[in-house]
């Protein structure tokens, strides 16, 4: 397997995504499959590093730097799950940056 | 059609089919809401648009004022766009009519619109098999005739692959050809917005009118709009090469058989044929599933409970919040993609996976650049290794989904123009064969297709 249980864990924790217990077994499967085939790339040579290709405009349209209104039909008030006096809610902010629940690497 | 009356005629008969295309579970709009929505847009539509009265479906990850955009998910579950997106816009400056939003694979991660969180969608001629994906819904309904061109969006063959699995013409145009803005964004440097039609020329019509400069997209080129080629008498003077790689010794017998049909008839219309080489082809699916997923880690990362959209319940923190409605929110392929995403990209890997990915990007552009350096016009290949294949075939093994993909991605990541148009069937079921064109020449690409699709016997058995 090219990822561990805990790897499969600590990669959800960083995309924010909480993953099921019974579902582990078939993400570490599966990742790993994916893993697995995708790492056939190691065989191009190393240092025949090319320009990196990147379609579409070579340089990026600047326009003028003026406040336009933005045309939405709806409000973000409509949209969100919760809103009030123009912001949106959410819950208190608790243990948002906190490294306690990340498993420690084996 | 030049008066209201006809078209409110043609809504309403367009709802009708509709409503009897309910067994290929392609649109995703209630019947109710599309009658409506559709009887008030051919009273306001524009008798002079040049799409005047033309009921387009579009893909469910397009924005709409009306009916919601849920891109296939329960994330976005009852979302309404608060714009249109410009393709959108410009189909209903036209005269178009909207006629719903169709079934996809989930944020468009899918080869079969397995991956729907509404459930799947059926191909029209088989229902125990897949109209393909993403776009399936939008090629199912054109496939059944319900309606003469769709939209729907490609970042590796997600129009091609269900064009050729339905048996009709897909195009995916140059990346910067039709405006981003207002598609839901999955791999950013890859998303274009692409078309479905019955024939070469209703599909492009469409992309005529949806395509040019917009200044809502940065990535959106300063070109006019795409002026469609006439249909040429003969293909003297056009070079189109065909590329080895393309034709590896385990392709279904009856897709060569298909494609070697056609490659008779473009010599036949005057067109010299030769054979090319894109040696790093091999790289194409594993550069496309690094890049792809680990763009769409990224762009994902914007649903998360707080601005759109359904939110996980009893969240005692904001992380929970997060977490959970995410958790709730995405299905297993989309799961799986922002895992995988985030993993390339996370320290230690980045130069493993995706730094690596980059490189066979670039070899694989170089050598489409190569292969058009040495003066071919145009290349053919098979839009797909098979036919539409069975439901549930290939979802428990998600690379062998993934090897669907194989001859269409690349155009993806080369940016370049490409499309698929029906060239035969093999046991009843269509096969696609594909142009691949060089950046911004989709008229060229338009010409070659018009000239074949009018001598190949696209319904018969090859």
């Amino acid at each position: 397997m090219s990822v561990s249980r805990e790897e499969v864990l600590r990669i959800a924790q960083l995309a924010e995504l909480h993953v099921e217990e019974e579902q582990l077994p078939m993400l570490v499967e599966q990742m790993s499959r994916i893993l697995d085939y995708v790492a056939q790339l190691s065989q191009l040579p190393a240092g025949e590093m090319v320009k990196p290709f990147l379609a579409g405009p070579d340089a990026t349209g600047f326009h003028a730097d003026e406040v336009r209104p933005a045309p939405l039909a709806r409000s973000p008030a409509e949209m969100a799950p919760a809103f009030k006096d123009g912001y949106f809610l959410v819950p208190k902010l608790g243990q948002f940056g906190s490294v306690d629940d990340v498993p420690e690497e084996e | 059609m030049t008066t209201v009356a006809e078209a409110v005629a043609t809504a309403r008969a367009t709802v009708e089919r509709l409503t009897k295309a309910k067994r290929l579970h392609a649109l995703l709009t209630p019947a109710t809401e599309l009658r409506k929505s559709l009887l008030q847009q051919a009273q306001a539509a524009h008798p002079s648009g040049v799409l005047y009265g033309m009921p387009v479906v579009v893909k469910d990850n397009i924005c709409t004022l009306d009916f919601t955009t849920t891109c296939g998910s329960k994330i976005l579950a009852g979302w309404r766009a608060p714009y249109d997106a410009t393709a959108v816009a410009r189909l209903r400056a036209a005269g178009a009519l909207i006629a719903g939003k169709s079934n996809c694979d989930e944020f468009a991660m899918g080869s079969s619109t397995e991956h729907s969180a509404y459930g799947r969608s059926v191909h029209p001629l088989d229902k125990t098999r897949v109209p393909g994906g993403s776009s399936g819904g939008s090629a199912a309904l054109v496939a059944a005739g319900v309606v003469p061109a769709a939209l729907g969006s490609e970042t590796g063959g997600s129009v091609r692959q269900p064009a050729s699995f339905c048996g009709i013409v897909g195009i995916k145009p140059t990346y910067g050809r039709v405006s981003r803005y207002g598609l839901v964004a999955f791999g950013s440097s890859l998303d274009q917005i692409g078309v479905f039609g019955r024939s070469v020329h209703d599909a492009g019509r469409v992309l005529s009118v949806i395509s040019g400069r917009d200044p809502r997209d940065a990535t959106c080129e300063e070109r006019d709009a795409l002026r469609l080629p006439t249909v040429p008498e003969s293909l003297n003077g056009f070079v189109i090469g065909i590329p080895k790689e393309y034709f590896p010794s385990d392709l279904d017998p009856g897709v060569r058989r298909a494609c070697e049909r056609s490659i008779r008839l473009l010599k036949d219309l005057g067109a010299a044929v030769r054979e090319v080489s894109l040696p790093h082809t091999a790289h194409a699916v594993p550069a496309y599933y690094i890049v792809a997923p680990a763009e769409a880690s990224s762009n994902l990362a914007r649903y998360d409970g707080v601005r759109y959209g359904p939110r996980a319940e009893d969240a005692g923190d904001v992380r929970s919040l997060y977490r959970n409605t995410r958790g709730e929110g995405f299905g297993p392929e989309v799961r799986r993609r922002i895992l995988v995403g985030t993993y390339v990209l996370s320290s230690g890997y980045y130069d493993a996976y995706y730094r690596k990915a980059q490189q066979a990007r670039a070899l694989i552009a170089q050598d489409f650049r190569n292969a058009f350096d040495r003066g071919v016009d145009l290349l053919f290949t098979p839009t797909t290794p098979t036919t539409a294949f069975k439901a549930g075939e290939k979802l428990a093994d998600p690379v062998a989904m993934y090897l669907s993909d194989i001859f269409v991605c690349t155009a993806n990541l080369a940016g370049l123009p490409a499309m698929s148009l029906p060239i035969g069937r093999v046991k009843g079921l269509p096969v696609g064969g594909q142009f691949i064109g060089q950046a911004f020449l989709e008229d060229e690409m338009l010409e070659a297709a018009y000239a074949l699709e009018r001598v190949v016997p696209a319904t018969e058995e090859a």
